[in-house]
C-alpha cells in the first residue's frame, strides 16, 4: 500500500503543477489590472506603472512565467500584491487553520446527522418519519449555501439573537480565560457550521439510507434477527458497518465541496480564512495569492481522493492496493 | 468485512474527532496580547470600546503607503498631521487650521476641529508664492518618547517621493523644486535649518490654500525608519508596529479580522482620545453589517442604502442615520468619439449615435431621473447638473436650470437630427438603428435599479438600450480602454476643484476622459482657474465651465447622493463633515449602555 500511495503522490506533482500552470495562465489573461487601484484621479499616473515594475508585470507572459517557474521550483510563490506585500504562504498560513477547523468540524457534523438520519429513514422505511426527513433534507440540500447563510443571519442573529452574526470572537475576547474564549469561538461557529453542515448531511443521508437498505435485506441480516439478536445489535453492529462501505469513499471526495462551501461561508461570517483570502485575491488581481490558494486547493483535492481510497481499501480487505 | 477493519475505521472517526478539537483549539491560538486586555466580557467591554464595521481591511497603517478608506481613517488617528483641516459647508471651501493661525477666519457656526492637534503652530507664505515656511511646535512627541521635529517632515517626502516605494500620494510633490524636471531635488526643496522650522520651495507660484493642502503630508518618524532600504519598504516588518503621535496607538491588528487602538495617553495631539479603545471590525457583507448594527455589535456603518433605512430604524430606535455630502455622483457616459477609429488611426470621429450634443441633450430629457431619486434615494439624492457639487457653495451654479424630463422634446430634437422611427417602432438614420448596449458594474443595486428606468425611458421614445453587467474589474478596464460605447458608472469628487483629467481635449493625457470630449474652451478655463491665488478668484470661470458642460452634455448627469451612516445612540458629540465621517471621532464620547435611551 506504501507503494501505492507513493506512486499516487508522484503522479499528483505533475497534475498539481498543471493545474498551477493552466491557473497562471487564465489569471495573466483574465482582464484587469492588479495595479488599477492606482489608477485613479489625484494619484500619478506613475504610481501603476511603478507598482506594475515592482510586481514584474511589464514583462511579457511568457517571461513571466519563466521567472515565476524558476521561483516556484525553489519553493517560493511570490509576495502577496494586495496584503502588504507578505509572502503568500504567510498569508495562507494565517488563513489555513481557520478553514481547515471549519471543514474538519463541518466534516464530522456531516457523517454524524447524514448517518444519523439515513439509518432512521431506511429502518423506517415509507414511515411519516422517513418521509419527512426525506423532504426536509431535500428542502435543505436544494437550498443555496449563501441564501441560507443569511436567512439563518437573520432568523438567529436579527429575529431572535442567539447566535453572533460575523466574526470568530466576541469584542473584548481576548481578556477572557483560555475556556471561556473556546467556548465563545465554538459560540461563533453555530450558525456557519449550521449551514455548511446540514448541506452537506442532506446528501449523505441519502447515500446511508440507500445503502442501509440493501445491507438489511441480506441474508446475513435475516440470520442475526433468527439468532434472536435484540434489532439494535443488528442494526448498529451487522448492518451499519456494512453499509458505511460506500460512504467511507465519501469522506475524502467532499472535503473540496467543504471548501468551496467555506468560500462562501467565509465572506459571509467575515471569517478570515482561506475561502476570503481567494475571493479578496481574485477581486484584487493578486496573481501570486490565487496560484498558492489554488495549490493549496488543488493539493487537498489530490489528498482528499488518495485519503478516500486509502480508507476504502483499510475497510474492505477485499480491496488490494 | 473484517471485524478488525470496522473497528480500524471507528478508531480513526475518533482520532478525526480528538484532531477537530485540536485544530479548533489552535485556531482560538491566534489571539494577541491576551493578558494586556482590559476589556471585560459583554457589556463592560462594549462600554467602553466603540466598534466600527468595515467593508475590507486597511492595506497599511503607514502613511506613505496605506491607499484604502479604512487605512486612511486610522492613520489619520494614529499619526499626527501639520496643520489640521475643515470643510465649511456654508462657504465650500477648505480651511486649515495651525496652532496659531488659520487659513480663513471661521465663520460662525463651524470651526469645530481643534487646532490644538495640529504640529504647526504658524506658516508664511512668501510674497511670490514660491515658498512657505512652517514654524513647527517644540513639545509634541512620538509614541516613544522622541521629539516630532522638522526632519522628521523632509524624511518622509523623501519617502513619498521615491519611485521605488510608489506611494499613491506622490503628486502632493507635483510643485516642489526639481519636479518639472521629473525628479524633485530635496535638498532644496526642503529645508530644515532647525528642528523646529519646516521650509517647503516650489519652482513656480502656487496658490496658498494649495501649498498647505500639499504640504501638509502625514509625517513618519525618521528614527524608526532611517536604516529601511526603499525595495523593502513595503514589506518591513516595521509596517506592523507603527509609532505615532496622534490621540490612538495601535493595540492589535489580526488582520483581515479587527483593528484595535486604545487612547494614547501621552498624546497632545490635541489630547488623548476620549473613547478608550476604538475597534475597526472587517466585516465584508452588507446585510450581515446592517445585522450587526441593528443588534448592537456594532456601532457604526458607513454607507446603508435607502431602502433599509424604514426597516432598520422601526427594529432599533436606538440607531439614527446622518448623512453627509454631496461628494458622489452617478452619470450615464456616451462616448463622444468613434472610439474605434481612434484606436485604429488615432483620428477624432463623432460617435454614430452619441456624437451630437444635441442627441444627447435628447438622451438627458428622455430618461426621468426624478422617478430614480423618489424610487431610489428619496431625500438623499438631488439632480445633478454638472460635475461641480452643490456642497462647494462658492463654485456652484445655481442659475443652472436642470433639463427637465421631456420625451416629447427629446423626440423633436432627435427628429431634428435625423433619427426617424423605422417598422419595428426603433428610431433609424441612414439604415442604422439607434441601438446599444449600456454597461454597468456588478454589485451595484443602486445603478441596476437606475439602468431598467434607463431602458424604459429610452425604448418609449423608440431607442433600443439593451443592459449588460459586468465584474467591476472588467468593467473599469473597458472605460479605461475606451471600448464601451455607454456605461452608468459614478465619481466621487475631491473637494480643490480640478476636473482636467476627465475633461481635457488631449485624450492621451486625460485618462479619465472616458467619453473622448473634447472643448478647447473647457481646457483654457481650468488652466485660467488654476492661476488664481485665490480659489474664489476663479469663480467666474467655473461658473462658464458648468454652463458649457450644461449646454454640451457629454454625459447625463444623474444625481447627487448623500452619504448615509448609521450610527448607535449611544454615541455623542460626533460631528459628521464632507471631509470624512470620522474627523472628529476622537472627540466621540460613549453613553454606557444603561442610559441610552430609547
Amino acid at each position: 500500500m506504501l507503494i501505492y500511495i507513493l506512486k499516487r503522490l508522484l503522479i499528483a506533482v505533475p497534475l498539481i503543477f498543471g493545474v498551477l500552470t493552466l491557473t497562471f495562465f487564465i489569471t495573466r489573461l483574465a482582464p484587469g489590472d492588479p495595479a488599477a487601484f492606482f489608477i485613479q484621479p489625484g494619484i500619478s499616473p506613475n504610481v501603476a506603472e511603478q507598482i506594475r515594475a515592482q510586481y514584474g508585470l511589464n514583462d511579457p507572459v511568457p517571461v513571466q512565467y519563466v521567472k515565476w517557474l524558476a521561483n516556484v521550483l525553489q519553493g517560493d510563490f511570490g509576495r502577496s500584491f494586495s496584503r502588504a506585500q507578505q509572502p503568500v504562504f504567510d498569508v495562507i498560513a494565517q488563513a489555513l487553520p481557520i478553514t481547515v477547523t471549519i471543514a474538519g468540524l463541518t466534516l464530522v457534523a456531516n457523517f454524524t446527522i447524514g448517518i444519523l438520519v439515513g439509518i432512521i429513514s431506511a429502518v423506517r422505511q415509507n414511515s411519516f418519519l422517513d418521509r419527512f426527513l426525506t423532504v426536509t433534507f431535500l428542502f435543505f440540500y436544494s437550498m443555496p449555501e449563501f441564501w441560507f447563510a443569511l436567512m439563518m443571519i437573520i432568523l438567529f442573529a436579527l429575529k431572535f439573537p442567539l447566535f453572533p452574526a460575523s466574526g470568530l470572537n466576541e469584542i473584548g475576547a481576548e481578556g477572557f480565560g483560555p475556556v471561556e474564549f473556546l467556548l465563545d469561538r465554538l459560540w461563533h461557529l453555530v450558525l456557519p457550521l449550521t449551514v455548511l453542515s446540514i448541506n452537506g448531511a442532506a446528501g449523505i443521508a441519502r447515500y446511508v439510507r440507500g445503502s442501509m437498505l440493501e445491507v438489511i435485506r441480506q441474508d446475513y441480516i435475516r440470520t442475526a434477527r433468527a439468532k434472536g439478536l435484540p434489532e439494535k445489535v443488528v442494526i448498529f453492529r451487522h448492518a451499519l458497518r456494512n453499509a458505511l462501505l460506500p460512504v467511507i469513499t465519501l469522506m475524502g471526495s467532499s472535503l473540496p465541496f467543504i471548501f468551496s462551501g467555506a468560500l462562501f461561508i467565509e465572506v459571509i461570517f467575515a471569517f478570515p480564512g482561506m475561502g476570503r483570502v481567494t475571493v479578496d485575491a481574485i477581486f484584487s488581481r493578486d496573481y501570486p495569492l490565487i496560484i498558492a490558494s489554488t495549490f493549496v486547493a488543488g493539493s487537498l483535492v489530490v489528498l482528499g481522493n488518495l485519503f478516500a481510497d486509502v480508507l476504502y481499501a483499510v475497510a474492505d480487505p477485499r480491496i488490494k492496493l | 468485512m473484517s471485524e478488525i477493519s470496522t473497528k480500524k475505521v471507528f478508531a480513526m472517526c475518533r482520532v478525526s474527532a480528538c484532531l477537530m478539537l485540536a485544530l479548533l483549539a489552535l485556531s482560538s491560538c491566534n489571539r494577541r496580547n491576551g493578558s494586556q486586555g482590559v476589556a471585560v466580557k459583554g457589556g463592560g467591554a462594549m462600554d467602553s470600546t466603540l466598534v466600527i464595521a468595515m467593508l475590507g481591511d486597511a492595506d497599511y497603517l503607514n502613511p506613505v503607503l496605506g491607499s484604502t478608506v479604512t487605512s486612511g481613517n486610522i492613520i489619520g488617528l494614529i499619526y499626527p498631521s501639520l496643520l489640521q483641516s475643515e470643510f465649511d459647508t456654508t462657504t465650500g471651501l477648505m480651511n486649515y487650521m495651525a496652532l496659531e493661525k488659520k487659513l480663513r477666519e471661521v465663520t460662525p457656526g463651524q470651526g469645530k476641529k481643534d487646532p490644538k492637534g495640529a504640529l504647526a503652530k504658524s506658516w508664511k507664505m512668501s510674497d511670490d508664492q514660491r515658498t512657505i515656511t512652517y514654524i513647527l511646535r517644540s513639545d509634541a512627541f512620538w509614541n516613544d518618547g522622541k521629539r516630532v521635529v522638522s526632519g522628521d517632515f523632509k524624511f518622509s517626502y523623501q519617502l513619498y517621493g521615491n519611485p521605488v516605494i510608489a506611494s499613491a500620494r506622490q503628486q502632493y510633490l507635483a510643485e516642489l523644486i526639481g519636479a518639472d524636471r521629473g525628479k524633485v531635488d530635496f535638498d532644496k526643496a526642503i529645508l530644515t535649518p532647525d528642528d523646529t522650522t519646516l521650509v517647503f520651495r516650489f519652482y513656480k507660484p502656487v496658490p496658498e490654500h494649495l501649498a498647505l493642502y500639499h504640504t501638509s503630508l502625514t509625517p513618519l518618524p525618521a528614527h524608526q525608519w532611517k536604516n529601511v532600504k526603499p525595495d523593502e519598504f513595503r514589506h518591513s516588518p516595521l509596517n506592523l508596529q507603527p509609532i505615532g503621535a496622534g490621540p490612538y496607538k495601535l493595540k492589535s491588528w489580526q488582520q483581515q479580522q479587527e483593528i484595535v487602538l486604545a487612547s494614547s495617553r501621552s498624546s497632545n495631539l490635541p489630547k488623548p482620545g476620549t473613547i478608550p479603545l476604538i475597534t475597526f471590525r472587517v466585516v465584508p457583507d452588507y446585510t450581515v453589517r446592517l445585522a450587526q448594527l441593528q443588534t448592537g455589535a456594532v456601532d457604526v456603518v458607513e454607507g446603508i442604502k435607502p431602502e433599509d433605512f424604514t426597516r432598520l430604524l422601526k427594529a432599533n430606535r436606538q440607531i439614527e442615520i446622518k448623512t453627509v455630502g454631496l461628494r458622489v455622483y452617478d452619470y450615464v457616459g456616451w462616448s463622444n468619439i468613434d472610439q474605434n477609429e481612434y484606436h485604429k488611426s488615432g483620428k477624432v470621429r463623432p460617435h454614430l449615435l452619441f456624437g451630437s450634443a444635441r442627441v444627447r441633450l435628447a438622451l438627458t430629457q428622455a430618461i426621468d431621473r426624478e422617478a430614480i431619486i423618489d424610487g431610489y434615494l428619496k431625500e438623499y439624492g438631488v439632480i445633478c447638473n454638472t460635475d461641480i457639487s452643490p456642497s462647494l457653495k462658492w463654485a456652484c451654479n445655481d442659475r443652472i436650470v436642470p433639463h427637465a424630463f421631456d420625451p416629447a422634446r427629446a423626440t423633436a430634437l432627435l427628429r431634428a437630427e435625423g433619427w426617424l422611427p423605422g417598422p419595428d417602432g426603433i428610431l433609424q438614420k441612414q439604415g442604422r438603428k439607434f441601438s446599444f448596449v449600456l454597461y454597468t458594474n456588478a454589485g451595484n443595486a443602486r445603478r441596476n435599479y437606475a439602468s431598467v428606468i434607463i431602458q424604459q425611458n429610452l425604448r418609449s421614445i423608440g431607442i433600443d438600450c439593451k443592459l449588460d453587467v459586468q465584474e467591476p474589474n472588467v468593467f473599469f478596464e473597458s472605460l479605461r480602454q475606451r471600448k464601451l460605447d455607454a456605461w452608468l458608472a459614478g465619481w466621487s469628487i475631491g473637494l480643490e476643484i480640478d476636473p482636467l483629467d476627465v475633461w481635457g481635449s488631449d485624450l492621451n493625457k486625460s485618462r479619465f476622459n472616458f467619453t473622448g470630449y473634447q472643448n478647447p474652451r473647457i481646457d483654457a478655463l481650468c488652466e485660467l482657474a488654476k492661476q488664481k491665488m485665490e480659489p474664489t478668484g476663479a469663480r467666474a470661470y467655473w461658473l462658464e465651465y458648468q454652463e458649457i458642460l450644461h449646454r454640451d452634455q457629454p454625459i447625463t448627469f444623474l444625481y447627487w447622493m448623500k452619504e448615509t451612516q448609521g450610527f448607535s445612540r449611544r454615541i455623542e458629540g460626533e460631528e459628521l463633515n464632507i471631509s470624512g465621517t470620522f474627523y472628529n471621532i476622537d472627540d466621540w464620547r460613549l453613553r454606557p449602555s444603561a442610559n441610552v435611551a430609547l
